[in-house]
């Protein structure tokens, strides 16, 4: 495989370097894929120039969630977004490193089908996602205690997930 | 599997108890002369008849939790074909269903919503836990998996293997039928039935 950006990706990336420089902190192209990562402060700003500038046009956000690495104790978690843009017909890889409590603003404004991604990636590894209109449980039930995507989340036993109250009202 | 659960699926006791009333569940239906004591032959005959009917219209809910469901729909295939059983119509509104197969792993979210449909089902009802995840969690001892649909509610007859084979599962529902004949079912010990209170005084009375 060729590691050859197509041309449209090529000039996305142009404008984007044009534009932000040394704040993308790092720069990666795999299998004609692009990945950017950026620190948490310019999260919000990089991803609304993904959507708006028409060289990138990022109309669709694919999907939004998380990562933990506890073997980076200074930033144990990630959070990776895939952007599509049907314009152009290119996609590309954002990331962000952010250390444990840390919280992002929430790009339900820029994409509204972020709302469940978020809502997940705040579930599984307890990443809040600031301004979120509805961030509630999505996968477990209303009363489940801790983060299971977390590492050091107990793999075996019913630790959290077990039905304490009658939830049978509210179906 | 425990023992208990394996005597149930065999219905030893109920035969013994029809013994002792004097019926034969290996009877033809209307056919050898049944006698009760105190009167009660009518109810009780009423009640074979009733499970005798049920036993070949037992239309499961139509509804499956993960991958045993595609086992079971294959048995509702032209290949192996419960509809010669008179199972072939799964009704997918739990007030029209005679009972439920849980088919596949339940989590914990899911959950509420299977004990509702069980409650839904009107009584009659029998249930067929289908696969290792509905019977005991399978490897899933997670925060997510019920460990065992039995927890939430009664199961009748329990199917193992991972997935089992549509045989398998029409050997279950073949159980099934057995129990739905002598009228027997998992809930038995949780709530009182008319006609077996009926038998249980008139032998108390003589």
């Amino acid at each position: 495989m060729s590691d050859s950006l197509s041309p449209s990706l090529e000039k996305a990336l142009a404008r984007l370097n044009k534009r932000f420089g040394a704040r993308l902190l790092e720069q990666t192209v795999l299998y004609g894929d692009v990945t950017c990562v950026v620190a948490p402060e310019d999260w919000m700003r990089v991803l609304s120039f993904c959507k708006s500038a028409p060289q990138l046009a990022f109309d669709q956000l694919d999907s939004l969630f998380g990562d933990h690495l506890p073997e980076r104790p200074e930033a144990p978690f990630e959070v990776v977004t895939h952007l599509v843009s049907h314009k152009h017909g290119h996609r590309m890889r954002v990331k962000t490193s952010l250390a444990e409590g840390g919280s992002l603003p929430t790009v339900t404004g820029l994409w509204p089908s972020a709302g469940f991604d978020e809502r997940e990636t705040w579930e599984m590894f307890g990443i809040v996602f600031e301004g979120h209109p509805d961030l509630r449980r999505l996968l477990t039930t209303e009363d489940f205690e801790g983060f299971p995507l977390r590492k050091d989340f107990p793999l075996q036993g019913t630790i959290g997930g077990r039905i304490r109250t009658d939830l049978r009202g509210k179906v | 599997m425990t023992d208990s659960r394996l005597r149930n699926a065999q219905d030893s006791e109920v035969r013994a108890a029809l013994e002792r009333t004097g019926l034969d569940p290996g009877d033809e239906l209307m056919g050898g002369a049944v006698q009760l004591p105190g009167g009660i032959a009518l109810p009780t005959q009423i009640e074979r008849v009733l499970g005798f009917g049920r036993s070949f219209s037992f239309w499961p809910l139509l509804f499956g939790l993960a991958c045993c469901a595609i086992e079971m729909m294959a048995l509702g295939g032209s290949r192996f074909d419960m509809s010669r059983f008179g199972m072939e119509a799964m009704r997918a509104s739990p007030r029209q269903a005679d009972g439920m197969i849980v088919a596949g792993w339940c989590t914990t979210k899911m959950a509420p919503r299977v004990v509702r449909l069980y409650e839904q089902i009107p009584d009659p009802k029998w249930v067929l836990a289908m696969g290792s995840c509905a019977i005991s969690g399978n490897v899933w001892d997670t925060y997510s998996v019920v460990q065992g649909i039995d927890s939430l509610i009664p199961v009748d007859v329990y199917v193992p293997g991972c997935p089992p084979r549509p045989e398998a599962l029409w050997q279950g529902l073949e159980m099934i039928r057995d129990r739905i004949k002598v009228s027997r079912h998992a809930y038995d010990g949780l709530r009182r039935i008319p006609a077996r209170d009926a038998i249980a005084e008139s032998e108390a009375r003589t």
